[in-house]
């Protein structure tokens, strides 16, 4: 009698134990995702870009329409934008076919000046963004941007910088430059909350250009 | 066979709190998703100013530089070009990034659904195999 009244118990203490590490197991799961996640936005590389002669051809205005990075499997239409009422940059939209977008009052890819392209590193339930994999770019790395008039520009990564968004470095990414650059700007870092605490900001220098 | 009843019961209460605790925690994860829901419809309301855009730039690409603002004055904020290569400097970081809640709770709840389901399961068949014992043994 007692034997089995213990059996029995013992059996329903299991049964609680068992809910409780369903429960834990989830959340831990879904802890050890966005740890993973988090554990590739860390890369970051030297010094900012130095400057080198470029034998590259600056091109005139035209407005960027396509972008690749072989590197990380990107090849993205670019969208336009503008500024946001708050008069923060505007991001392209939640999508699911996710893409990025060209800061318009930034000069066109090839000419003179930073050229910015802004995409999301995750879209929300629609899952990885357009530029979820920017901070895994290195030095040498080749981006190409395709211009209305048909013209290309090809840029070469300098340097990739993971910065804290309260320290967002605007004079570098917005300031000007004597060639023709590109900034590719997206999130990344741990998160604090529903965003991300970092941005990750690409530089790149243009390497060559075809008509 | 008063001690069969209580174990009995016993167990199916057992039984049923496991059932009810995964309730609980899959009750407290929907209060983080409307948030980053919530979130969603302002950066849906981003592609309307966009939308509006290309009516305008494409034709207006090279006088872009000249008077940014006309080129979009319901969507951006007037502001004197700055002079530089970026005509206009934005302010603060880009918001790039939406976290995903959504997806994440989804996979908890199954988690917890789950576990809740082999819960009772095993709660049930323990509840039947100890009445089936004690009936055996004429308790």
């Amino acid at each position: 009698m007692m034997p089995l009244s213990r059996r029995a118990f013992a059996t329903a203490a299991m049964a609680s134990l068992l809910v409780g590490c369903g429960g834990q197991g989830a959340e831990e799961g879904a802890d050890a995702g966005s740890r993973r996640r988090r554990g590739a936005q860390t890369p970051e590389e030297g010094p900012p870009p130095s400057p080198s002669a470029n034998s590259a051809r600056t091109l005139g205005g035209s407005a960027p329409v396509r972008l690749q990075i072989p590197a990380i499997d990107v090849d993205t239409p670019l969208i336009r934008l503008g500024l946001a009422p708050d008069g923060t940059v505007q991001v392209p939209p939640i999508t699911a076919d996710d893409r990025a977008g060209w800061y318009r009052h930034s000069p066109t890819p090839g000419q003179v000046g930073p050229s910015v392209v802004l995409g999301h590193v995750t879209v929300g339930a629609y899952g990885d963004g357009v530029f979820r994999h920017l901070a895994r770019l290195h030095r040498g790395d080749r981006i190409v941007a395709r211009r209305e008039d048909g013209t290309t520009a090809e840029f070469a990564v300098s340097t990739v910088r993971t910065v804290a968004k309260a320290d967002f470095p605007a004079d570098d990414v917005y300031g000007d430059v004597d060639r023709p650059e590109l900034r590719l700007i997206t999130c990344g870092g741990p998160r604090d909350g529903d965003e991300y605490r970092d941005n990750v900001i690409v530089f790149a220098e243009l390497s060559a250009t075809t008509r | 066979m008063r001690r069969t009843v209580l174990s009995a019961m016993a167990l199916t209460c057992t039984a049923l709190l496991a059932g009810i605790t995964p309730a609980f925690a899959d009750s407290t994860s929907p209060t983080s998703v409307p948030s980053p829901t919530a979130t969603v419809p302002s950066a849906t309301a981003v592609p309307t100013p966009s939308a509006a855009e290309p009516t305008t730039a494409p034709s207006t690409e090279p006088p872009r530089e000249a008077t940014p603002a006309p080129s979009a004055p319901s969507a951006e904020p007037t502001r004197a070009p700055d002079g530089g290569q970026v005509s206009v400097v934005p302010s603060g970081a880009p918001d790039t990034g939406v976290t995903a809640p959504t997806s994440d709770s989804g996979t908890e709840r199954g988690g917890l659904i789950g576990g809740g389901a082999a819960a009772v399961l095993v709660a049930g068949g323990a509840t039947a195999f100890v009445v089936r014992r004690r009936r055996t043994n004429g308790a």
